[in-house]
């Protein structure tokens, strides 16, 4: 499900001093189904446990419903605040049921990926969310597959959001029913996207010498 | 009797149509709003300019509203705006549960921020109520209740110490930027998009530099010549900037970092001065403006068009609120229509024009009330 290419800056920030600040951008801050904590509280509990002995701070600046141009702007901003060692984007699902032109789009965020590289920040992008109903949406695919794509050739980790919860709703017997139904499971699937995140952080961590998943 | 149309109204107005296209992500026309020349908006726009007509309303004319009268209007208002605030988000709340039960697309129910309100709502509609949980774009209504509860204060200390009135907003601006403080959303952890601490300042800023008489308004009109002089470079250099990207690295700014930063949540130096020296420029266009409307050969269209603007501006809060529900359905049909040109202009379009009647049937409301009975008829 995902690229694991190293995080440098992450890693040289765990060697030099025991805290790893991440910023979170892209997702609103908030509860996954009924539980109090937000997903990225789980992805710093997560982190917490897996990277022992070392202090994880998550700093959730979304704003829901935001543009790539527009979130890219703030995040600038947003570095400048928080320091941050790495930078968690949810992109691509707002840009995409906007309609928004892909070529302007992939510039968006090659243009920012470039910009924390030059600031030694690392960047773990979230890719479009899944929605049944997007199956069939050509656009959508469009924005979702330059955002890959882009990804892989930046070396930039990307974590397949739609396709992992796309595996999710085949799997579920009956498939979902209503729109409260889907809406649930889309909110039970960052239960799963926080445990993606993590492992993607963990594995680049400590899987240096670890072969490339073909 | 309805106002003339006044430089006021009129930007106001205009303000409201750039706010309603902004509203809408995506929208062919957003390449053309001020947004895209200027690093201030149709925001900064509107709460400078309602803090100039706080102004007019309590020393207007010549005539001077007694303070008690103004401080109850001020709260008179903050309720209004409460109430304005929570109709159009249960409004729009309601129209990202149909649009997304009938598309059978549940992403939709996220929009705005509206995600807890149907995936936690305990405690949402609590934050709904105290407002300190704001769907995206229904954000400036919450702002406007805090600014007209804090008007009040402001309003005293002017009748008691006019020269106060600005070195005591500064002084809480200042701190608000330096020690980052600013108001929490609730239940969902954030903080407000637009922080009425360090908001205040633009409003009172409008408030005082309204001021004909006295204080750095009548110093400002005196010198307004030279004023404009400085602001014209500023005006340039931000315009360029902002079309060629000509910015400072955002991490290579001293602290305290706010200051020197363009945010437009905290409402930051650069963006005031910036504003402020538009102010300063277009503050001279308004007469050029409707002289322009008046020829012979353009009367039959820009009148009726500053006539437009104006009236939107005389009734902001419907037509804001309308607005902001235009703007949502907007979205929506761009999403359904997949986002042609065709639809952004149909919506943009009709916008406007629902947005005019809106202003209309307001004004026509007003004007067909049925005069009070003559006291001497009353005696019988």
């Amino acid at each position: 499900m995902t690229d694991e290419s190293p995080l440098p800056n992450v890693s040289a920030a765990l060697a030099k001093r025991k805290t790893l600040r991440i910023l979170a951008m892209g997702a609103a801050p908030g509860h996954v189904g009924g539980h109090e904590s937000a997903y990225t509280d789980l992805i710093e509990s997560m982190l917490e446990q897996a990277l022992k002995g070392v202090d994880i701070i998550i700093i959730n600046r979304g704003v829901s419903g935001e543009l790539a141009t527009s979130a890219a702007a703030r995040m600038k901003n947003e570095v400048a605040l928080n320091r941050p060692d790495l930078v968690l984007w949810q992109v691509g699902t707002n840009d995409a049921l906007a309609y928004m032109p892909s070529v302007e789009f992939t510039a968006t965020i090659n243009d920012q990926i470039d910009w924390l590289k030059a600031h030694n920040i690392d960047v773990v992008l979230v890719g479009l969310q899944f929605a049944k109903e997007m199956l069939r949406d050509e656009h959508y695919a469009k924005i979702r597959d330059a955002l890959r794509v882009l990804a892989a050739q930046k070396n930039v980790i990307v974590i397949r959001f739609y396709e992992a919860m796309q595996i999710v709703d085949q799997a579920s017997p009956g498939g979902t029913q209503s729109v409260p139904q889907a809406f649930e499971q889309n909110e039970a699937g960052y239960n799963c996207l926080a445990q993606y995140v993590a492992r993607a952080i963990t594995l680049s961590v400590f899987g240096k010498n670890m072969p490339r998943r073909p | 009797m309805t106002r003339q149309p006044n430089a006021v109204d009129f930007w106001r107005g205009f303000a409201l149509i750039t706010i309603f296209i902004d509203h809408i992500p995506g929208l062919s026309y957003d390449k053309y709003t001020l947004t895209n020349f200027s690093v201030s908006d149709a925001a900064d726009l509107f709460v400078f300019l309602a803090g100039w007509s706080l102004r007019l309303m309590a020393d207007g004319g010549g005539r001077r509203m007694p303070t008690r009268d103004v401080v109850l209007r001020l709260f008179g208002r903050a309720l209004e705006l409460y109430a304005a605030q929570v109709l159009i988000t249960m409004l729009a709340i309601a129209m990202l549960a149909i649009t997304a039960t009938e598309l059978q697309n549940p992403l939709l129910l996220q929009w705005h921020n509206a995600a807890a309100v149907f995936d936690d709502p305990v405690p949402t509609h609590v934050g709904l109520a105290l407002l300190t949980h704001q769907l995206g774009y229904f954000d400036i209504l919450p702002l406007y209740v805090v600014l007209m509860l804090m008007a009040p204060f402001f309003a005293v200390i002017d009748r008691l110490a006019p020269n106060l009135v600005l070195p005591a907003s500064a002084a809480l601006y200042i701190t608000a930027l330096v020690f980052q403080l600013t108001l929490p959303t609730w239940p969902v952890s954030g903080t407000w998009f637009f922080n009425p601490l360090a908001w205040q300042f633009t409003f009172v800023l409008g408030f005082v530099l309204a001021r004909i008489d006295d204080g750095p308004g009548a110093w400002v009109r005196r010198h307004i010549v030279r004023v404009r002089m400085l602001a014209l470079p500023i005006l340039i250099y931000f315009t360029l900037a902002v079309l060629f990207g000509w910015f400072w690295d955002p991490t290579d700014v001293p602290s305290p970092q706010l200051f020197f930063l363009l945010d437009k949540g905290w409402a930051t130096p650069p963006r005031l001065i910036q504003f402020l020296a538009l102010v300063a420029v277009f503050s001279i266009a308004f007469p050029y403006i409707r002289r322009f409307g008046e020829q012979r050969y353009t009367r039959f269209v820009v009148m009726p068009l500053i006539r437009m603007l104006a009236m939107l501006g005389r009734n902001s809060l419907y037509v804001f609120c309308i607005g902001s529900l235009l703007s949502l359905a907007g979205q929506v049909l761009r999403f359904y229509y997949r986002g042609s040109v065709g639809t952004d202009s149909v919506v943009v379009v009709s916008g406007i024009i629902i947005m005019a009647f809106t202003a209309w049937l307001a004004e026509s409301r007003q004007r067909t009330r049925p005069a009070p009975p003559a006291p001497s008829a009353q005696r019988s």
